[in-house]
């Protein structure tokens, strides 16, 4: 029962080599590449003008710093002041640009990718949705897609404005003293070696800080969805000791990282005022003026910053490259019930079905179906009867491809459904099932399913038809009255008939329903009764039945007992067979 | 600071990680503030040309300053976080308990993933606020008050002249909050809709593809997708807006001071002081480039009273999340000086109990009377909803029952002591969950020191012995999504053996055989009847199969008791028993007339 290839990829746990991931990620880059290349130029006028700004003030000291006889001009002084602010306002606007050029590429970026998940997840079939929790394919298609272009908009280009100001500032200060500049060079030295080793502490630790984490999330959520069990086999004690033992080590990881950064942060700021200092004792002997010392002090602030950030945009990208992992793993797997090459378009069918010694198993061996085999004509009405299991449901959802059967063959209208399109399949069978699913949203969009081809006249018309129209006219907002998460405002029978108008508007020629079995008011009961009469005439129908009326007006009815066809016939004739058929309707129906 | 009464006593639990923290915020502060001082030295000695050992003497303090603010940070950092951190366990600690404490009803109407988001996202939201929250408040407040003493004692006029637009920083930042919650709200409901959307339509992914709409979702969701990107655009420029528009009133500042000293410094060195009411200003460059240097250091605690208030009332929420749940009221408790049950009989005894759920009208059950002696096997059948599982749930004291109608070995339950009570009951639930353990320790869960023997005795009274020994670890594979995907059967045969090795004197099994092939289910029945032989064991069943040899069998009809007896008897009194029998009885002929 280990996991295969296809389910690693599923779950995101495969690994891409490097060089793969970077031509995959540069895809997504070219169709910016205006946007990136026009940033990057503004980030260098940016850099280049932020690295001159302390020359100003360098210039400025130089100025004032003169006895009366030798001082400039005040124009100068003040024109210093204004070019100061002038260039500022610059650097500001290109700022501004510069963050939005690229904040709108990433959000197109964003948007192609998540389209791109989405509808690849939308594709896959059904088994691979079962294989995997709704909550994790969410994540991919609205987390890793964020933190994914991240990575364009956000980590790459400030890593590179960091890597250019320290480039730049290194220049301006080999300009001012190329001595001075050579003898700092010795603190780059430790502060790269002192920002190495600091990487590759707190990236162990940041390993270890999300491992503990989810460890602990992950024994969170299943003892609080197990709690039931803790209570009443009185473990809460063991339990507790169990969560603080991950508690308390999540705790220690964290202060270790917070050890780790109090170890760095003030060494690096140790560094930078030992440099200022250093600057001082040089600076007298090379003979620099106050100026420079300045700018010398403002220098090692623009270069210090950048350095010790460095290490964060490191782990960033590391991150990020987890994400894209996760979402390139996801885009590679393909769905599972594909077309074939040649597959044929239907525009509409007569509705003939035939099962030719049709065998099917969800998992090997196990037989949900065996050997079955009956035909329905055009237009037929057909009940499947049976107990609990004996497979009723799964005929149907083999009708429309959800599985692939593995012996025998479904036709419909002599046609093999296996060399059919599967979505003009679908669109040809209109399928009712017993727990009626009803999204977020109003009456109207659970109907047309955002179609917006439909117009209310149709809609009503539909709708009048199933005889959904009398508790949707008695509804405050009519078509647009709301429906709450899941559709827990409506009743069993309100759902049923919506489900039955959603399913009419679309227009099947065949037509599939699960009955439910909850009870459902008497009122509604005799409403769904009628409706389901009048969509006989629609087209083929087959019908799980759980109701007398349906299995006695059909003209049809199929006896199932575990996956096997047992017996075939209209109710009277069933019943004057006297087989199980019979005392199934003694049991069940009768007298209930 | 941030208080309320679950986390006020923090404050004074750790009150030394606080004080000495602040302390040693207060003292780099206050130390940094000497750096501008140096570096004015610095330049009035060049310019002056004094005495430039002086300056070497300078350097030799900026390290020692340096130093004490390498250590100021160290200990800030490590007294601070540890005290954050610790406060974020305790309070997840005591979370935890609480949750260990609330009764079932709670969990009916509470998501799990909303009680996951209190213990991850707002205890890190709180857990901040105690770290860089005091961080910059302290900054904010000693440090600008400082730095601007020091700023007024250097000039007074040049401070007005900067505090002026310094003002427009923080009148700016309380200003925009308002805009940013509302461009904020509007990109988190954009992404909420995006998630939810995403959501549903793959938990109701049958019904796309039933109607083939999976291309109409697609364009659905990619106005989402649109909305979301043009939201977050429209955030984003928003908080670029804001950091321009700070560091130009910034850069302003610093041009105004530039200007205006440029000036002073100029007028003062050509003897030609510039008078502002009557007081004349001698600023000197050195004097001004200490001043700029104080500039530098207080736009910080600037920038940083913009952000606390935001910071503040995010966490506040987090907190109020937090308190309320650990306000929830626990309302099924034990009685003070309950009885404390040992070594039970096993009678238990319905007197006209009637109960329905506190906030669902489901599956009530309506005056029922019966006795089960001591070491009776008894099943309980009926249709599905017509209150099997409640009748276990209420002796398992889930909820609070009435007082007078339901007594185990004559006791009222409502008398005892909850705890007490459970360990005389074993019980094995239907949804059949196990932790992500061994499955020897899942066996042995409601041991103190179970060990392999007892979780083999277990399993071969469940009938699971040979599945788990044909696993490659045996009893020490794991269970659950990191480990081997058990079957349904299995994982309910585990469960029940999980029950038996705790040997109480009542057992339940509530309707945990479904997915056990029949002939397993057999010899599990029987294995209870030869092992339990004095002890009371019931056993709700959906199948009529698997109760038809216990001694006696309760059949309920929509909450009421239809009949109590033996099978044989009920076989004449029960019509909903006698049909279940019939439908049993049809597909056992069908099956033997396939085969």
């Amino acid at each position: 029962m280990y996991v295969s290839e296809e389910n690693e990829k599923l779950f995101g746990d495969k690994k891409i080599p490097p060089k793969i991931m970077f031509k995959r990620l540069w895809r997504y880059i070219v169709p910016e590449w205006k946007s990136f290349a026009l940033a990057l130029f503004l980030i260098l006028i940016n850099v280049a003008l932020d690295v001159i700004l302390p020359l100003f003030l360098k210039e400025f000291t130089n100025a004032i710093s003169k006895d009366a006889e030798h001082i400039v001009a005040l124009a100068f002084v003040i024109g210093l002041a204004i070019g100061y602010f002038g260039i500022s306002l610059i650097n500001q606007i290109l700022i501004y640009f510069e963050s939005m050029i690229l904040q709108k590429a990433g959000q197109r970026i964003v948007y192609t990718l998540r389209m791109e998940v989405f509808e690849h997840i939308e594709n896959m079939s059904q088994n691979q949705f079962n294989l995997m929790p709704v909550g994790s394919l969410v994540t991919r298609v609205a987390n890793y897609t964020t933190s994914m272009s991240d990575l364009f908009t956000n980590v790459i280009v400030t890593l590179l404005r960091n890597i250019l100001t320290i480039i730049g500032v290194y220049g301006i200060m080999f300009y001012l003293s190329w001595k001075l500049s050579l003898i700092l060079t010795g603190f780059v030295v430790v502060v790269f070696i002192a920002s190495f080793i600091f990487r590759m502490v707190i990236t162990k630790i940041w390993r270890k800080e999300r491992a503990q984490t989810s460890e602990l999330n992950t024994f969170l959520n299943e003892n609080l969805s197990g709690m039931k069990i803790i209570q009443i086999f009185n473990q809460e004690k063991r339990k507790e000791d169990e969560f603080n033992q991950r508690n308390k080590n999540l705790r220690k990881t964290k202060f270790k990282a917070i050890l780790a950064f109090a170890c760095y942060r003030p060494f690096i700021n140790f560094l930078y005022y030992s440099a200022l200092a250093v600057t001082f004792f040089v600076g007298i002997s090379f003979n620099l003026n106050a100026g420079e010392i300045v700018a010398f002090y403002l220098y090692l602030s623009r270069f210090f910053n950048p350095v010790q950030n460095i290490a964060d945009q490191l782990n960033q990208i590391q991150k990020a490259a987890t994400s894209s992992e996760r979402l390139f793993n996801l885009l590679d797997v393909k769905p599972e019930s594909v077309d074939k090459p040649n597959a044929i378009h239907i525009d509409k069918f007569i509705g003939k079905i035939e099962f030719r010694h049709v065998w099917f198993a969800y998992e090997k061996e196990d037989w949900i179906l065996k050997d079955v085999s009956f035909i329905i004509e055009p237009k037929q009405t057909v009940a499947f009867v049976g107990a609990t299991g004996a497979g009723k449901t799964t005929i149907l959802s083999l009708i429309v491809r959800n599985y692939e059967i593995q012996k025998g063959q479904i036709l419909i209208d002599d046609i093999n459904i296996a060399d059919i399109e599967v979505k003009s399949l679908r669109k040809a069978v209109g399928q009712m099932l017993q727990d009626v699913f009803l999204f977020t949203g109003t009456v109207r969009t659970n109907i047309t399913l955002h179609d917006e081809q439909y117009t209310d006249e149709e809609i009503k018309d539909v709708c009048a038809y199933v005889n959904a129209d009398k508790f949707i006219n008695k509804l405050e907002h009519g078509l647009d009255e709301e429906v709450i998460e899941r559709g827990e405002n409506f009743s069993q029978g309100q759902r049923q008939l919506l489900s039955f108008a959603r399913t009419v508007l679309h227009k099947p020629q065949i037509l599939i329903l699960d009955e439910a079995t909850a009870n459902i008011d008497t009122e509604t009961e005799k409403l769904i009764q009628e409706s389901l009469e009048k969509m006989k005439s629609i087209g083929t129908m087959l019908v799980v039945a759980h109701r007398l009326s349906t299995i006695q007006n059909a003209d049809q009815i199929i006896v199932l007992h575990h996956g096997e066809v047992i017996e075939k016939g209209t109710h009277q004739s069933l019943l004057r067979q006297k087989g199980y058929y019979h005392k199934l309707y003694l049991l069940q129906f009768n007298n209930d | 600071m941030l208080f309320g009464k679950y986390i006020n006593r923090y404050y004074l639990k750790y009150a030394p990680l606080f004080i000495i923290g602040i302390l040693a915020l207060l003292a780099v502060d206050w130390i940094q503030l000497y750096i501008p001082e140096y570096l004015g030295e610095v330049v009035k000695i060049l310019n002056t040309g004094g005495d430039k050992e002086r300056i070497i003497t300078l350097g030799i303090y900026v390290i020692i300053v340096a130093a004490g603010m390498f250590l100021g940070r160290f200990l800030w950092r490590i007294t601070l976080f540890n005290a954050a951190f610790r406060i974020e366990a305790e309070m997840r600690h005591q979370m935890f308990l609480k949750a260990e404490a609330l009764p079932r009803q709670y969990y009916h109407e509470t998501k799990v993933g909303s009680i996951m988001s209190w213990f991850t996202n707002d205890l890190e939201t709180i857990s901040e606020y105690f770290s860089w929250g005091t961080i910059m408040m302290v900054d904010a407040i000693f440090l600008g008050i400082i730095t601007t003493i020091k700023m007024v004692r250097l000039d007074l006029w040049m401070t007005l002249i900067c505090f002026a637009p310094l003002i427009l920083v923080v009148v700016w930042g309380f200003m925009c909050e308002k805009f940013f919650m509302k461009k904020w709200d509007e990109r988190q409901n954009a992404y909420d809709k995006l998630y939810d959307f995403a959501q549903e339509n793959f938990t109701g992914i049958r019904v796309v593809k039933a109607l083939v709409k999976e291309t109409k979702e697609i364009h659905a969701f990619a106005k989402i997708a649109k909305k979301n990107a043009d939201t977050n655009i429209s955030f984003a420029r928003l908080s670029v807006i804001f950091d321009v528009f700070i560091e130009v009133i910034i850069s302003l500042i610093f041009t105004f001071v530039l200007a205006f000293g440029g000036w002073f410094v100029w007028s003062f060195v050509k003897g030609q002081a510039i008078p502002i009411f009557g007081y004349e200003v001698d600023l000197t460059a050195d004097k001004l480039i200490e001043f700029v240097g104080y500039l530098d250091i207080l736009i910080w605690p600037m920038i940083a009273l913009g952000q606390i208030v935001p910071m503040r009332s995010r966490s506040k929420a987090s907190l109020a999340r937090v308190s309320n749940f650990l306000d929830v009221e626990i309302l099924v408790n034990s009685p003070e000086n309950g009885i404390k049950l040992e070594n039970a009989r096993g009678e238990i005894e319905f007197k006209n109990f009637s109960f329905h759920y506190p906030t669902y009208d489901a599956s009530s059950l309506h005056e029922i009377s019966l006795t089960i002696k001591p070491g009776e096997t008894v099943g309980v059948v009926g249709k599905i909803g017509c209150g099997k599982t409640t009748l276990v749930n209420v002796l398992l004291m889930m909820y609070n029952v009435t007082p007078g109608t339901l007594f185990v070995d004559g006791n009222d339950i409502m008398s005892l002591d909850i705890k007490a009570l459970r360990n005389q009951i074993a019980y094995v639930p239907q949804d059949n969950f196990l932790f992500s353990d061994t499955i020897e320790n899942n066996i042995n869960f409601g041991l103190e020191n179970g060990n392999e023997e007892t979780a083999i005795k277990g399993a071969k009274f469940a009938g699971v012995d040979k599945d788990i020994k044909g696993f490659k670890e045996g009893y020490q594979t794991i269970s659950g999504e990191r480990g081997v995907t058990l079957s349904g059967g299995q994982k309910q045969r585990i469960s029940i053996a999980r029950a038996y090795v705790k040997d109480a004197p009542i057992l339940i099994l509530d309707d945990c055989v479904s997915a056990v092939d029949t002939k397993t289910e057999e010899t599990i029945l029987h294995n209870i009847q030869e092992e339990r032989k004095d002890k009371t064991t019931i056993v709700v069943a959906s199948r009529v199969s698997t109760v038809m040899h216990l001694d006696k069998i309760i059949v309920l009809n929509e909450g009421h008791l239809e009949a109590f007896d033996t099978p044989k008897n009920l076989l004449k009194t029960s019509p909903t028993f006698i049909k279940m029998v019939k439908l049993q009885e049809l597909q056992k002929e069908s099956e033997g007339g396939n085969q």
